[in-house]
C-alpha cells in the first residue's frame, strides 16, 4: 500500500507535474491569445483588467471579418498552401518512389542533396529566389509563392515519403507487375493506396508549413497576394497595435493547422522513425 | 517443345557473377524444383524467368519464345511470393481478380474464374475478407489462388512455405502437389528445404554457387548423386562421409577408412579405383544403408566394428551415432535397436549403396 502511494507521489512529482508545466508553457500563449480575443477591446488596457474576460464577446472576430480583408487573406493562404501540397506531393511521391525502388548512379548523392537543401536557412535562398521570380514575372503571384514554398517542402516531404515507401515490401510491386502492371501502374494501383495514410500525412505537413510561412510570403508577395501571416503582421501599426484583431486573426489563422496537426501527429512521427529499428 | 528453356544464362551484379552459364530445359507440365543452400542463386534464377531480374547473358525461352526483353506482364507467368505479397487494401476476391481485370477480362468471366479457383482451394468463404483478417495458411492459399486464376503458362513459387509452421507446411505441401496433379501446369518451385524438393518435384535442380550441380528425378538425386555436395545436401540425416585411402589389399584394392578401418569394395566399384591406388577419396554411405551385422547378414557385405557414441530415439526409428576415427557416422535403425553408448558393435554395409567421390572435384566415382 505504502509502496503504491510512494510510487504515485514520485510519478506525480517527476512525471505528471513537469509534463503539465511543459504543456502549459506550450499552450499558454495560445490560450492567452484566445482569451484576449474574446475580451472587449476597451477592457484590454483598463485599470481593472483581469486574466479572464468579464464579458465574453466575439466583437473582435466580427470586426476582423467585416472591416479587414481577412477572409480574402485566408483565401490566398488556402490557394498557396493547397498549390504547394499538389506540387510538393506530385514531385516528392515520384522522387521518393524512385529513391526507394530503384538503384541508379548518383542515388545517394541526390538523396544527400535533398537532405542538405533541407538544412539550408531559408533566408539564404530569398535573394536568389527573388531574382528568379522577378525574371519569371512571378513576384506577388500565387504560383511564385507556391514554387518558393516547394523549395523547402519538397526535400523534407521526399524524405518522409521514402520512409513510407521503404516500409512497403518490394514484392507488392513485383506481384503487381507479374499480374500485368507496368512499373508506374504498380506504383499507382498497388503501392500508393497502401501508403495513402503516409501521403495524407505528408500532404498535411506541406500544407501546414506553407500556411505558417512568413518570410517568403512577405518578400516575394504581399500586395496582390497577401496571405494570412503577412496580413496579421500588418495589424501591428507604427503607433498602435490592434490587439483584439491581432489575437482574433491569430486564433482563426492557427485553427486549420491545429486541427490538421491533430490528425497527422501520430503518422508524422511514424514516418520520421520508420525503418529506424527492426519492426 | 520445352515450356521453359534456359540457355547459357549468366547473371552478374556489377562485377560480381552470381549465375554462371545455366542450361536447363523444363518440359510442359513438369514440376521442377530449384534447391540449394542460401545464396546459391536459385531465387535469382527464378526471378530471371519471371522477368523481375535482367539477365546478363544467354537466353530464356517460354513456350519457344525468347523472353529476355519482355517485362513480367507479357510473359504469361504467375508467381507465389515468399511473403505472399497480397495487396493489403484489396479483399481476397479483388486480390485474385486483379490480374484478370488488368487483362480486361469481362466482369462475369472474372467472377466465374475467381469462384472456381476459390472453390479449388477451399477459400470461397474468405472472398470478402481483407488479407489482414486471414491466417498464414489462408494467405498462402489466396496467394496460390491469385496465381491459378489466370491459368498462366508457367507457375513460379518462391519458397512459399517458409513462413508456415511445420505442421501447416506439411499440409500445404501436400495441397500444392494435389493442385499440380489437377492443373498440370508447368511449375518452377524454389526452396532450400530438400524434403520439399524430394516430395514435390518431378525433377530436382540442385544448385551451388550459381552453377547447376545435378538435375534429376528425386530418386536419381537421392540414390545416384553425381557430386558429394548433392549427396550431402539430400537426406535427413544426410549421407555419412569418411576420408578414405585406396590401398592394395590381398589381391584387390580396399579402402582404408580414416587410417583405422579397412573396407573391401564390391566389384562394381573396382573399376573406379583401379588406377587410384595410393590416393585419397571420399567414402559415402547413407544412414539407412548401415545394418546391424547378424547371422542373416549376407556374407559378402563388408563389416566394421564401431563404437556407439550416442542414440537419438526418433519414435519409429533410432539414430545411432558411431565414432570412426575422427569421423562421426550415423546409422538409422529400427526402434528395437538400442545399443548402450560406449559399446562396440558390428555394423554391416550394403555394398551396392556405397558411394565414392573424388577428393578434389567432389564428382562421383560410381558408375550409375
Amino acid at each position: 500500500m505504502r509502496t503504491a502511494k510512494t510510487s504515485f507521489s514520485r510519478r506525480l512529482l517527476l512525471l505528471h507535474l513537469p509534463m503539465a508545466l511543459i504543456v502549459l508553457f506550450a499552450i499558454g500563449p495560445y490560450l492567452w491569445m484566445l482569451i484576449t480575443s474574446l475580451k472587449q477591446e476597451s477592457t484590454l488596457f483598463s485599470a481593472h483588467r483581469s486574466l479572464l474576460p468579464e464579458v465574453v464577446t466575439i466583437e473582435n472576430y466580427v470586426r476582423l471579418f467585416a472591416k479587414t480583408d481577412f477572409l480574402k487573406n485566408l483565401g490566398h493562404s488556402f490557394i498557396v498552401a493547397s498549390g504547394a501540397v499538389v506540387l510538393g506531393l506530385s514531385v516528392s511521391i515520384t522522387a521518393a518512389y524512385s529513391f526507394s525502388r530503384y538503384r541508379f548512379a548518383g542515388r545517394h548523392l541526390l538523396m544527400l542533396t535533398f537532405l542538405l537543401i533541407n538544412m539550408f536557412p531559408v533566408v539564404l535562398l530569398i535573394i536568389p529566389l527573388f531574382i528568379i521570380m522577378r525574371h519569371l514575372q512571378l513576384l506577388d503571384t500565387h504560383l511564385g509563392l507556391i514554387l518558393a514554398h516547394s523549395t523547402f517542402a519538397i526535400p523534407f516531404a521526399t524524405w518522409m515519403m521514402i520512409s513510407y515507401f521503404n516500409a512497403v515490401p518490394r514484392s507488392l510491386d513485383e506481384a503487381a507487375q507479374v499480374d500485368g502492371c507496368r512499373p508506374f501502374g504498380a506504383m499507382l494501383r498497388v503501392v500508393l493506396p497502401v501508403t495513402l495514410p503516409g501521403i495524407i500525412a505528408t500532404g498535411i505537413y506541406i500544407f501546414i508549413t506553407s500556411w505558417n510561412e512568413y518570410l517568403y510570403a512577405s518578400v516575394l508577395a504581399g500586395q496582390d497576394v497577401r496571405v494570412l501571416t503577412v496580413a496579421i503582421q500588418t495589424l501591428i501599426g507604427e503607433y498602435e497595435i490592434a490587439w483584439g484583431l491581432l489575437t482574433g486573426g491569430g486564433v482563426v489563422g492557427a485553427l486549420p493547422v491545429t486541427v490538421l496537426f491533430m490528425f497527422i501527429q501520430r503518422r508524422l512521427i511514424a514516418g520520421m522513425t520508420q525503418g529506424a529499428v527492426k519492426g | 517443345m520445352s515450356a521453359v528453356s534456359l540457355k547459357n544464362v549468366f547473371k552478374s551484379y556489377d562485377a560480381t557473377p552470381v549465375i554462371h552459364g545455366v542450361d536447363l530445359d523444363i518440359r510442359d507440365g513438369e514440376f521442377i524444383v530449384f534447391v540449394g543452400p542460401s545464396g546459391c542463386g536459385k531465387s535469382t534464377l527464378m526471378r530471371m524467368v519471371a522477368g523481375l531480374e535482367d539477365i546478363t547473358a544467354g537466353e530464356i525461352l517460354i513456350d519457344g519464345q525468347v523472353v529476355n526483353d519482355l517485362p513480367p506482364r507479357d510473359r504469361d507467368i504467375a508467381m507465389v511470393f515468399q511473403d505472399y505479397a497480397l495487396y493489403p487494401n484489396k479483399t481476397v476476391f479483388e486480390n485474385m481478380a486483379f490480374g484478370l481485370r488488368l487483362r480486361k477480362t469481362p466482369a462475369d468471366r472474372i467472377k466465374e474464374c475467381v469462384h472456381s479457383a476459390a472453390e479449388t482451394l477451399q477459400i470461397s468463404h474468405l472472398l470478402e475478407r481483407l488479407p489482414k483478417a486471414l491466417s498464414g495458411g489462408q494467405r498462402q492459399r489466396v496467394a496460390m489462388g491469385r496465381a491459378i486464376v489466370r491459368q498462366p503458362k508457367v507457375f513460379l513459387f518462391d519458397e512459399p512455405l517458409s513462413n508456415l509452421d511445420a505442421l501447416l507446411r506439411n499440409q500445404v505441401r501436400a495441397e500444392i502437389k494435389k493442385l499440380h496433379h489437377r492443373l498440370k501446369g508447368t511449375t518452377i518451385y524454389v526452396t532450400h528445404d530438400q524434403v520439399e524438393a524430394m516430395t514435390l518435384a518431378d525433377r530436382i535442380v540442385v544448385l551451388r554457387a550459381g552453377v547447376i550441380v545435378q538435375v534429376g528425378t528425386p530418386d536419381e538425386i537421392y540414390h545416384q548423386p553425381r557430386h558429394r555436395f548433392v549427396a550431402g545436401f539430400t537426406g535427413s540425416p544426410p549421407m555419412n562421409f569418411v576420408d578414405a585411402g585406396v590401398v592394395a589389399g590381398d589381391g584387390r584394392p580396399m579402402l582404408n577408412l580414416d587410417g583405422t578401418h579397412y573396407l573391401p569394395l564390391p566389384d562394381a566399384l573396382l573399376p573406379a579405383i583401379q588406377d587410384r591406388l595410393g590416393t585419397e577419396v571420399d567414402f559415402g554411405i547413407r544412414p539407412e544403408n548401415l545394418h546391424l551385422a547378424d547371422s542373416a547378414t549376407p556374407a559378402d557385405w563388408p563389416k566394421l566394428s564401431l563404437q556407439v557414441e550416442l542414440i537419438e530415439p526418433m519414435g519409429a526409428e533410432n539414430l545411432v551415432h558411431f565414432a570412426l576415427g575422427q569421423h562421426a557416422i550415423v546409422g538409422r535403425f529400427g526402434n528395437a535397436v538400442r545399443p548402450a553408448p560406449g559399446t562396440q558393435i558390428e555394423v554391416a554395409i550394403e555394398p551396392e549403396k556405397m558411394h565414392l567421390f573424388d577428393k578434389a572435384s567432389g564428382a562421383t566415382l560410381n558408375s550409375f
